[in-house]
């Protein structure tokens, strides 16, 4: 394996997802290097959405391959996907709403734990023991988005930015190597939206690589590396930000909307 | 006080409350004690996969009912003791929820109730016609009463505290169970099952898992009935056993876990002053008063209390527990 291949963590290609008549995905690839932010914008119904749910194992694809580390992961379901080390968050957050705050980001721990039901069922010391440092690792998650006061607190009582950060943190849980988020932006208000900008930063630093589906372009300008744009389910430019914001037919594609 | 100290106060205190019922009250209240033990507990095990793991299951009695006629049977022909029986029973039942369960639970909401409800009545029918194994209609006769080595089961009250000792025994493992990565595991798919899967929990190995589990417990609860009526009868395990065990559900409620053993002791304790009071001013109408009390009942806990009465009794609970947390700091 060549040295190119080894800073390369997902890469994907010929990607095809359809449902019934509509082809939600046709034939993307690009790639996504270790340590990058690399974001994905889109007009409404682009694929956006589809091509997160593909790669985190929600939907089989119908053509095409994903690799991740090097290895071929096309069409492994999702639990897998998820110990292997890919995160993300979802665009109507999917919290679990009979769950704690920490509970939410505790289950985001599971992949990287192992009781079975009969060591839980008996509460054998292991159990106890892993229980606790699941507990401390979800705390470490909640303050690294600085939500630690918030632990006890139903989903319900907090507010829609605080509960992005739920999701975020509940992804970091995982802790994955490469981390989707699904518009975390949308919905926050400015100083929401600076705060988040200051925790992607923080987590690029860790070592984490982020793959971003997003609507806000300042947000998305002010981050990315590169920026790959997607109409009705194909590529339509992919390059650094300056490039992909003169680009025509990205113009086009937001007919009406303000690329600025 | 921590809520984990607040617990064990809790376990220990029901335990203790359980211990001293027979002591302290009259061979009646043990022998209700006995039904509430059993039906609670398999109610318990419903009011989990229903209210927490969102699996709509009816086949409840069907585990219940197989477990007690496979440990019954084998007593009957001089196989195997009951004690043994009963271990038989549940390895047999585990194997069959597993056959049945993988690709049943497939099914969601409504379509599993659907196909579960026609299994319970598969089996029931099935246990009425292999007369030469199951004795029919008219029951299973001559199960020989449960003992541990030289200590033969008789009494009410011997039955009171086997009955109890599965019952806790159960509830302490479910709780300590829900209370840990499973239990959050399987309250998580019951919220967002694309999200739980994105987390790295294999929902339908899960689904299946919590299924049997609650299927054993089920099965042990019918040896022990059975050896205890010294009999078995498809009816018992019908679907008005069901009916019954999801008015305990719902009138408990089963968002928490000790809800429908609550609605186990309510019910039960209904039932019986309905037909104490109710028996001497219409005497042939126990059934259908029952009935339209229990219809009536539910609608009302539905519409008032949703979560009931144990949504209710959880709130003062937390309640107690934050001001007990203000006041000391």
């Amino acid at each position: 394996m060549g040295k190119a291949a080894d800073d390369v963590l997902l890469d994907v290609r010929g990607l095809s997802k359809h449902f019934g008549g509509i082809n939600a995905l046709s034939g993307v690839t690009f790639s996504v290097p270790k340590g990058s932010i690399i974001s994905m914008i889109g007009p409404n119904g682009a694929g956006k959405s589809t091509f997160i749910n593909v790669v985190s194992g929600i939907y089989v694809p119908d053509a095409g391959e994903i690799h991740f580390l090097g290895a071929d992961i096309t069409g492994i379901p999702a639990h897998i996907m998820a110990a292997n080390g890919i995160g993300r968050t979802f665009q109507l957050l999917e919290l679990f709403n009979s769950l704690s705050v920490l509970e939410n980001v505790m289950v985001g721990c599971h992949a990287k734990s192992q009781s079975g039901m009969f060591a839980c069922g008996l509460s054998m010391p292991s159990a106890l023991k892993e229980e606790k440092r699941i507990r401390e690792e979800a705390m470490e998650s909640l303050a690294m988005v600085g939500l630690e006061s918030r632990a006890h607190d139903p989903i319900s009582h907090l507010p829609l930015g605080e509960r992005k950060m739920v999701g975020i943190a509940r992804a970091l849980g995982m802790k994955p190597k490469l981390l989707m988020l699904d518009e975390p932006a949308g919905g926050l208000a400015t100083h929401e939206v600076e705060g988040l900008i200051r925790l992607i930063h923080l987590l690029v630093e860790r070592g984490l690589t982020l793959f971003i589906v997003e609507h806000n372009m300042p947000f998305v300008m002010s981050l990315s590396r590169r920026i790959l744009v997607l109409n009705e389910g194909m590529k339509i430019a992919e390059g650094p930000p300056e490039e992909v914001r003169a680009n025509e037919e990205v113009i086009k594609a937001y007919l009406g909307e303000e690329v600025c | 006080m921590s809520s984990v100290l607040q617990s064990k106060f809790l376990w220990l205190g029901f335990i203790a409350v359980i211990t001293v019922i027979p002591i302290v009250g009259s061979p009646y209240i043990v022998g209700v004690m006995c039904f509430i033990a059993i039906f609670g507990g398999l109610a318990v095990g419903m009011g989990l996969l229903l209210g927490q793991a969102g699996i709509f299951s009816l086949a409840h009695p069907v585990w219940f009912g197989l477990g007690g006629y496979v440990s019954g049977i084998l007593a009957v022909r001089g196989i195997a003791s009951p004690w043994l029986g009963s271990i038989i029973g549940a390895i047999f039942v585990g194997f069959v929820s597993y056959v049945i369960g993988a690709p049943l639970l497939r099914l969601k909401g409504y379509y599993l109730a659907c196909a579960t409800f026609g299994l319970l009545i598969i089996v029931q029918t099935s246990l009425g016609q292999i007369k030469s194994l199951t004795g029919g209609h008219e029951g299973l006769m001559g199960i020989p009463p449960f003992s541990f080595g030289g200590f033969v089961l008789e009494t009410d009250l011997h039955y009171y505290y086997l009955f109890w000792a599965l019952c806790l025994a159960c509830l302490w493992f479910l709780y300590n169970l829900m209370g840990s990565r499973m239990g959050r595991a399987i309250k998580s798919f019951h919220d967002s099952e694309i999200a739980a899967r994105s987390m790295g929990i294999n929902v339908p190995l899960y689904k299946l898992k919590i299924f049997i589990i609650t299927s054993v417990m089920a099965s042990f609860a019918g040896s022990f009935y059975t050896c205890y009526l010294r009999f078995a009868e498809p009816g018992i395990f019908g679907f008005s056993l069901q009916v019954q065990l999801m008015t305990m559900v719902i009138i408990g409620g089963s968002r928490t876990l000790y809800g429908p053993l609550l609605g186990g002791f309510v019910v039960m304790w209904l039932m019986e002053l309905i037909n104490m009071y109710l028996g001497k001013v219409l005497p042939r109408m126990g059934a259908q008063v029952n009935a339209l009390f229990f219809g009536i009942l539910i609608i009302v806990i539905l519409i008032f209390m949703p979560g009931g009465l144990s949504g209710w009794t959880d709130r003062l609970l937390n309640l107690g527990r934050r001001t007990i947390g203000k006041s000391s700091g």
